[in-house]
């Protein structure tokens, strides 16, 4: 039945009038919208809202370098917003349309990857940090608020095969580079020899590199800790006491600072829609709707006006709202060159074919 | 009468080119078309926000051979590779190991036993292959029983308690188990078309139960383990999801290092080397198996008549 009517209403916007069958293509990350937004975005813009997933910024590059057409919206994190300006494939933002754009706190607008915010607004935030299952790493002493725990063997030694780091290059060797006191961007490839050596003697003690299972096996206490996304780690404890387990899944967040992931709503060019796409910008940046991704999935929000919808749990929660001394020890990481990739891709391999 | 017999000729001609040629034409279109685009893209530059770079720069043709040079300057794309065939080889063997024995039997059943463990054979497919892959995480987890099981015995001999999932084991079961009814069917299909005469003429002659399996079963059923095999070996060796997914810190395969170059690097240039260099690499290996199989056992076409 759901899919005679989607084909009705395919039917029904090939007819140039039917403007009932207008339809919204949002490219989003999975979990990344709050179904009671939706359907009131949908209830303003009278339009069908059409979500279709990537799991990662690359996945979405690459489709768009394949030349996938038909996305209206897509919310990319920020370096992949870089690489996407330099590709000239997406379209200038009106702001006349965009009123609500006075919410985002300032901090978090005119960056320099998109001076002006000419293309791009902030959605939502994320921070790459440790995971732990607090009643095991109490037991044994362990601390969670440094990049040690992760990479010193002699800390990792009582946690062998409990613990998993993100199969994603940029995010290890960002961790690394703090740990190592450097930035996360940092592009000396002495040091990124010396981040590999770090993660080479580090890797022995690690179950996996895995950034798609580790929410389930953190929530049912087969690993201990995690280098993982705090949107992750939040949902790894709610599962986790759901199911009712004797522990929780906690943040920590390293004192040597972290990655810092600001996801943001960028119109395609070749987007069908461009109007529909900003109403739901514009949509998005009231406090009130932004605030439900927030309490939905424990996301990071740079919108000043949602604070005062969000959950008061989740705003004293230092991992989402970081005071502003942790704030400043947060990097969000730059597009590498493609020579850069290519030396980082070896690196990688490396790291995962030695034993 | 040559006339009408010439427009037969070509009517029947036309036939099979109405017949032929759709499939022809599909594999044209969606076989030999990509394929010559990723031999294209081989010799081309990454583009710097993904895909490639153009391929006319300030009026010059931009092609070059740097890719290829990088597989062969560092080492370890190689050596992934053979740790690749390795698996691979390893996932055949004991996929061959587990179906010949289980396709003999379907083979021998009564017709009525015969389609219901062949319905068996296939209904893993009913379910989705990431799913099932899923559901080996559950069965491999270091709380469930087969792994406390497998503990215990080894505490008993004073061994250290080794992780199941995450593991080289996990990703050698999973390959072995996702891909035994490629092997089981045409094994099947093989041994069901034997004559059972010709093992009592055997039997009648003098042949024991090895004899009778080495010198008339195995070498009448050689088609049917060249056509498993490769239909194992092939998808095993370019095969990414499994150890992404079971696989611990090691288990990185070429599959996953070719995926990572269209994702994570954005190499699509190296990214197809790798491509290309696998499929060389496949199509190489199951020739030589097929060829040495058939120098060492005798033709297939020697041993033909005797089938029929």
């Amino acid at each position: 039945m759901k899919k005679l009517i989607s084909m009705l209403a395919a039917t029904m916007i090939a007819l140039p009038a039917a403007a009932a069958g207008d339809q919204f293509h949002l490219y989003n990350w999975n979990n990344y919208i709050a179904p009671e937004t939706i359907k009131r975005f949908e209830a303003s813009c009278k339009c069908e809202v059409v979500q279709t997933y990537y799991s990662d910024n690359e996945e979405l590059l690459a489709k768009l370098a394949a030349g996938a057409k038909g996305y209206d919206l897509l919310v990319p994190t920020s370096n992949a917003v870089q690489a996407l300006i330099k590709g000239a494939q997406l379209k200038p933002l009106d702001k006349s349309q965009l009123p609500n754009l006075k919410n985002i706190n300032p901090i978090y607008l005119n960056t320099p990857f998109d001076p002006g915010n000419k293309y791009s607004v902030p959605y939502a935030m994320s921070t790459t940090i440790i995971g732990y299952n607090d009643v095991k790493m109490k037991e044994l002493g362990l601390p969670t608020d440094t990049w040690a725990v992760i990479f010193e063997p002699k800390l990792l030694e009582k946690i062998k095969g409990r613990v998993t780091v993100l199969d994603s290059s940029s995010e290890l060797f960002a961790a690394a580079f703090k740990y190592l006191g450097y930035s996360a961007n940092d592009v000396d490839p002495k040091h990124w020899d010396e981040a590999a050596a770090l993660i080479k003697k580090a890797k022995p003690y690690w179950a996996a590199f895995n950034a798609s299972s580790y929410i389930k096996e953190l929530t049912v206490g087969n690993i201990w800790l995690v280098h993982g996304y705090s949107n992750d780690i939040f949902q790894a404890n709610l599962d986790a006491q759901a199911a009712k387990r004797p522990f929780h899944i906690l943040q920590g967040m390293p004192k040597e600072g972290a990655v810092l992931a600001v996801d943001n709503m960028v119109i395609h060019k070749s987007a069908p829609r461009p109007d529909l796409a900003l109403k739901f910008i514009n949509f998005m940046l009231d406090g009130k709707n932004s605030s439900e991704l927030t309490n939905l999935i424990g996301s990071g929000n740079p919108n000043l006006d949602a604070v005062k919808y969000i959950k008061p749990e989740i705003l004293k929660n230092p991992a989402i709202f970081p005071d502003k001394a942790v704030e400043d020890k947060l990097e969000q990481l730059n597009d590498l060159t493609s020579a850069q990739r290519r030396l980082r891709n070896r690196l990688w391999t490396e790291i995962k074919a030695g034993r | 009468m040559i006339k009408t017999a010439l427009s037969m000729q070509a009517r029947s001609r036309l036939g099979r080119w109405l017949v032929s040629g759709p499939p022809v034409l599909y594999l044209l279109i969606f076989f030999a078309a990509p394929a010559l685009i990723m031999v294209l893209a081989s010799f081309r530059t990454p583009g710097d926000f993904g895909g490639l770079a153009p391929l006319l720069e300030n009026g010059k043709l931009d092609l070059n051979l740097e890719s290829y040079a990088r597989f062969f300057t560092e080492s370890v794309y190689a050596q992934i590779f053979v740790k690749s065939v390795w698996y691979a080889l390893l996932t055949t063997l004991f996929c061959l190991l587990l179906a010949y024995p289980l396709a003999a039997l379907i083979a021998r059943s009564g017709k009525k036993h015969r389609d219901l463990l062949l319905l068996l054979v296939i209904l893993p497919f009913w379910s989705n292959f990431l799913i099932r892959i899923y559901a080996w995480m559950i069965i491999l987890g270091p709380n469930a029983a087969l792994a406390r099981t497998v503990n215990g015995v080894l505490g008993w001999f004073g061994h250290e308690p080794v992780p199941l999932l995450f593991s080289s084991f996990a990703v050698l079961v999973c390959l072995v188990y996702v891909h035994l009814p490629f092997m089981v069917l045409p094994l099947y299909a093989n041994l069901e078309k034997h004559d059972r005469a010709l093992l009592d003429a055997a039997q009648d002659l003098g042949a024991g139960a090895w004899q009778r399996f080495w010198r008339i079963t195995f070498p009448l059923s050689l088609p049917g383990v060249y056509a498993g095999a490769a239909l194992v070996f092939i998808p095993a060796l370019g095969i990414f999801a499994i150890p992404d997914i079971l696989g611990g810190p090691e288990d990185s395969l070429i599959g996953n290092v070719i995926k990572q170059q269209f994702l994570e690097t954005r190499d699509w240039p190296f990214g197809s080397v790798l491509s290309i260099v696998l499929t060389i690499a496949a199509l190489v290996l199951a020739g030589t198996a097929a060829w040495v199989g058939r120098r060492s056992l005798g033709t297939p076409s020697s041993a033909e008549p005797a089938r029929a």
